[in-house]
């Protein structure tokens, strides 16, 4: 028995029964540890991230756009920058230190690189209570002898770093301004979710991003942001202020759009619109590319990076010509003349009248009371469909929609996408207007009478049709009859080499045309430039083939002669390859002011495009102020 | 001469060689993490100086064991009275002005030959002492209700003085050491039952509007936010949470040495992580298996201790053990407990572990007196 072998006044069982006690208090301790790291481990975990992890959304780089030939439209440039590193720059004792510290280091860094102060000790302070971890950008945008001055010196300068920032260029500068459109400070509220799983990402933090605000910048915001923006997880102290960056999903890029514009073609079409309010639209008859889309007066999308100045702003708002807005795809105008080819084509189609139906014309028009005046006062004498066209006679055109009636010259017109939506991808489109009888009862509050269908038959009244549609409307006589839905893309190249080509595709509901009619129409077209005395002779080109219409339409207050003016050209006539519409507004007529201006783009698109050497055109002459003592070509009904 | 060379080679190999090696596992597992909860990343480079003062705390912790280990515990228990009244004077010295120091609003301090030192500490272990002596003292009835009111009357004059500080924890520290020693000194069942309902009453007082006369307002404060931390989670609060964060995120396995974030980041203060807070520290980096590895080696030191008590050659040896074993338990229990939202937040440090000068010289001390007691036990043999 060992209990001899001790001293009976040590109490065995009582020290045995104390280290029970203790063994059972750390098993206590135990237990509860195993309750803590084990069977709650994962919302501490959860808890431990929400306080010392903070998200910062990095902003994907921004796809480019390119034309077709692959010249840079929209492209990334590097920004210098010189950020401070707040977390090395802090001062223990109160925040007012670390804003001196802050404060002193951004004076000097002013002073070394000779730039004027841009942050008040208020914006430092604001900086430090709400975007604590993420560096201080005191100046964006440095010239290279700023950057130059800073890097000699950096030693200097603790905590403080050059950083690069991408800012949207525009290398062409206002070319396609309208159709690229621009971009502006995204919304973060409005920014895309990232999907890595079901519940949307949510960030602490974000830096500045750039989203498209218009054109094709903002249609196609989606393709050419990164789909997934990056994602940076700062670790953070109990302070806020910034320990490491424990993982990251790197920005991603964003797609490459490749446009079916041409570069080349746009900049003759904004050149012959230059100083004029007018639109310009060259498709491509084969397969409906947009090979160019002008309207001026444009801007510089680039005074829109990073912001735009509010003078700049005010300025473009304020504007009389309103250069912001998109004439080519928003512009609504009445066809005048250029409408006559769909007034003619309905007749025929009818079978009411034939392509040797003569109607003499005696320089006016009887209907009723009321009078319709031919453009030529002592009129055209006796002539044929394809004379009708060379010349522009209204009377012939007058017969000829009467003959068929309203109806039918109202279904030509929206056959070839006139009164609907084109549906380009530009954020910004008009439908125009095909009137009838329902659209006048509704709008005027009257019946559809004789006078309607003379107006209409010459592309007069209330009809209105957009740049873009006369481009596809010109398109469709120039290969036809295949109205195409317009090309603007042509392929979207991403990131991870998935090219995507975008097909061309004809128009839904597009026109049934007969062979023999729109080759009589065309002739007309040819003979109207080519014949010495055709109403478009001033396009006509020295070795390739043009068939083009004139239009003037008048517009406003009646006798206030102001005039849109029009021409819808192909060439070249036996395989064409451009279809151009082109209008100015307030011109002189569409002989005079519109087909110069076709003639000239004409040349430089075979001159630069297909390596021609057409003789250059005489220097176009600008408008003249509207004066209201010009005739007016059309009369409005008595 | 040859005599006494054995006799100090037989001195050496008695010692208890597991108590030892867990002490000293102890002490490496608090070195490291005193370097781990004041580690700054690698690009500072700042270690602090926690670490290399805490190393010469420790040496000279190891050499006043070695030194107590080496002389017969009676000598020490012979003087236990002039050391119990010693250690009471530096306890009320604290609060003269100009010898003791005030940091954080309590007087907890003072500063010899340049070197702050706790008076606290040196008077537990006396306070075990002088009760060691006093229950195994032929002269007292020991199951009398008499030696239950000496003793307590005893621990009370050093537990007041801790209280007056004030330091809740250490104060807190000498009653259950007190309880622990008179039941293994044979005090009757009835009396330590009335001890123990008097305890809870006093805690239900407290925390009695009526506390506020027996309790500070910060004592009472946290002994509240303990029982609903989220009421004032940037307050008193705070450490709790945060150290149950610290423990909780720690997971199974831990997040591996130096890779802790809630000292490095600050959320555990970095004037707490190396010193009542390093449980956290371990318990994050070493996930549920260290945290629980760490406890065991208490509990085999513990162990020991109580060993050594079961086999003491005296009852006044004996009870020393105890009490010196009753002090580590209070402390490695009322710590982790308070870390792992178990008890309030009391302050106080974790025995062997924890940064801390005096209260590692302590702590040896008391590791050093058992030893004594160890090498002097009853023989089997001889």
């Amino acid at each position: 028995m060992a209990r001899d072998r001790f001293i009976p006044e040590i109490h065995v069982w009582r020290l045995l029964v104390a280290w029970l006690a203790m063994l059972a208090c750390f098993g206590a301790l135990s237990f509860r540890l195993w309750n803590l790291q084990v069977a709650q481990a994962t919302e501490y975990q959860r808890r431990l991230a929400k306080q010392s992890l903070r998200s910062v959304r990095l902003p994907g780089l921004r796809g480019r756009i390119l034309d077709r030939n692959g010249e840079r439209l929209a492209d990334n440039r590097p920004s210098y920058c010189v950020s401070l590193y707040l977390e090395e720059l802090r001062q223990s004792g109160g925040i007012q230190r670390t804003v001196d510290n802050v404060m002193d280091s951004l004076y000097r860094l002013a002073e070394t690189m000779d730039r004027p102060l841009q942050m008040t000790p208020k914006d430092v302070r604001l900086h430090l209570g709400r975007r604590t971890p993420l560096p201080l950008v005191a100046w964006r945008d440095l010239d290279e002898t700023a950057v130059a001055r800073f890097m000699e010196r950096a030693a200097d300068f603790p905590g403080v770093a050059l950083t690069v920032e991408p800012v949207r260029v525009y290398p062409q500068g206002q070319t396609a301004c309208h159709l690229l459109g621009y971009v502006g400070r995204a919304d973060e509220k409005a920014l895309p979710d990232v999907g890595d799983d079901d519940e949307p990402e949510k960030y602490h933090y974000y830096l500045p991003e750039m989203a498209g605000k218009s054109g094709v910048e903002k249609r196609l915001d989606g393709v050419l942001r990164a789909n997934a923006g990056g994602k940076l997880e700062i670790q953070v102290d109990v302070a806020g202020f910034k320990f490491d960056e424990v993982s990251s999903r790197a920005p991603g890029k964003g797609s490459d759009v490749t446009l079916a514009l041409d570069v080349r073609i746009q900049r003759a079409a904004e050149a012959v619109l230059a100083g004029e309010r007018g639109a310009v639209v060259v498709i491509d008859p084969r397969n409906g590319d947009v090979l160019a889309l002008a309207s001026e007066p444009g801007f510089d999308p680039n005074d829109f990076v990073p912001a735009i100045p509010a003078k700049i702003w005010n300025g473009l708002l304020k504007d009389a010509a309103r250069p912001l807005y998109n004439r080519a795809t928003g512009g609504e105008y009445a066809p005048g003349s250029t409408f006559k080819p769909v007034t003619l084509l309905a007749a025929l189609h009818s079978g009411q009248i034939a392509a040797d139906t003569r109607f003499t014309c005696p320089g006016y028009f009887q209907l009723g009371s009321a009078r319709f005046r031919c453009w030529q006062h002592w009129g055209h004498g006796s002539i044929d469909l394809q004379s009708a066209i060379r010349y522009s006679c209204n009377v012939y055109l007058f017969h000829a929609a009467l003959e068929c009636g309203p109806e039918a010259v109202q279904a030509m017109a929206r056959s070839v996408g006139f009164g609907r939506e084109t549906g380009i991808s530009l954020d910004f489109e008009r439908p125009g207007l095909v009137p009838d009888n329902a659209w006048k009862r509704q709008a005027r509050r009257d019946g559809w009478r004789d006078g309607d269908t003379c107006n209409m038959a010459i592309g007069q009244g209330a009809l209105l049709v957009t740049p873009i549609q006369m481009g596809l409307y010109v398109a469709a006589l120039a290969n036809g009859g295949t109205l195409w839905k317009p090309r603007l893309v042509e392929r979207i190249d991403s990131a991870n080499a998935v090219v995507n080509e975008i097909a061309a595709e004809p128009a839904p509901e597009g026109p049934q045309w007969v062979e023999r009619h729109i080759r009589t129409i065309r002739a007309g077209m040819r003979d109207a430039v080519n014949e010495p005395d055709g109403s478009g002779k001033r396009a006509k080109l020295q070795d390739v083939v043009v068939a083009a219409k004139t239009g003037t339409a008048e517009y406003g207050v009646k006798g206030s002669g102001r005039k849109m003016t029009w021409m819808i050209a192909f060439a070249p006539f036996e395989d064409p390859r451009y279809a151009v519409a082109l209008l100015v507004e307030d011109g002189v007529s569409g002989g005079t002011t519109a087909a110069p201006r076709v003639k000239q783009l004409l040349t430089q698109v075979f001159n630069e495009v297909e390596g021609r050497s057409l003789p250059l055109p005489p220097p176009l002459q600008a408008v003249p102020d509207p004066v209201p003592s010009a005739p007016a070509p059309e009369e409005e009904p008595a | 001469m040859k005599k006494r060379m054995q006799t100090g080679w037989r001195l050496f190999w008695a010692q208890d060689w597991l108590a030892i090696l867990a002490a000293t596992a102890l002490l490496v597992i608090g070195l490291s993490f005193i370097y781990s909860a004041s580690w700054r990343g690698e690009d500072t480079g700042i270690v602090g100086a926690w670490f290399s003062k805490q190393i010469w705390w420790a040496l000279l912790g190891a050499a006043t064991a070695t030194a107590l280990a080496a002389t017969d515990y009676k000598f020490w228990l012979r003087y236990g009275w002039w050391l119990y009244f010693a250690s009471l004077a530096l306890l009320a010295l604290v609060f003269v002005p100009g010898i003791g120091k005030k940091v954080y609003g309590a007087y907890r301090w003072m500063v010899i030959f340049g070197v702050p030192v706790q008076p606290s500490e040196f008077a537990k272990v006396t306070t075990v002492l002088v009760l060691a002596r006093v229950l195994s003292s032929p002269l007292i009835q020991r199951r009398s209700f008499g030696t239950v009111l000496l003793a307590l009357g005893l621990m009370a004059l050093p537990f007041g003085l801790i209280l007056k500080e004030p330091d809740l924890g250490t104060a807190a520290v000498l009653v259950p050491t007190t309880v622990i020693m008179l039941f293994a000194a044979g005090a009757a069942f009835r009396y330590l039952f009335g001890l123990g309902m008097l305890g809870l009453g006093a805690v239900a007082a407290a925390l009695s509007p009526l506390g506020r006369f027996m309790l500070g307002e910060y004592q009472r404060e946290r002994i509240l936010t303990f029982l609903d931390p989220s009421r004032d989670p940037l307050g008193s609060g705070w450490n709790a949470l945060q150290s149950a964060i610290a423990v909780g995120s720690g997971g199974w396995s831990g997040k591996g040495f130096l890779n802790g974030t809630q000292n490095v980041l600050g959320f555990l203060p970095r004037t707490v992580a190396p010193t009542d807070f390093i449980f956290p520290v371990i318990a994050e980096e070493t996930g549920f298996i260290g945290a629980s590895a760490l406890l065991l080696v208490f509990a085999f030191l513990l162990t020991c201790y109580l060993r050594t008590a079961w086999t003491a050659k005296d009852p006044a040896g004996s009870l020393l053990a105890t009490g010196i074993a009753g002090l580590l338990f209070c402390h490695v229990f009322v710590n982790v407990g308070m870390t792992i939202g178990l008890l309030p937040i009391t302050g106080l440090p974790l025995p062997f572990v924890s940064s801390g000068g005096s209260f590692m010289v302590s702590t040896l001390a008391g590791f050093g007196l058992v030893q004594s007691v160890h090498v002097r036990r009853m023989r089997r043999e001889v």
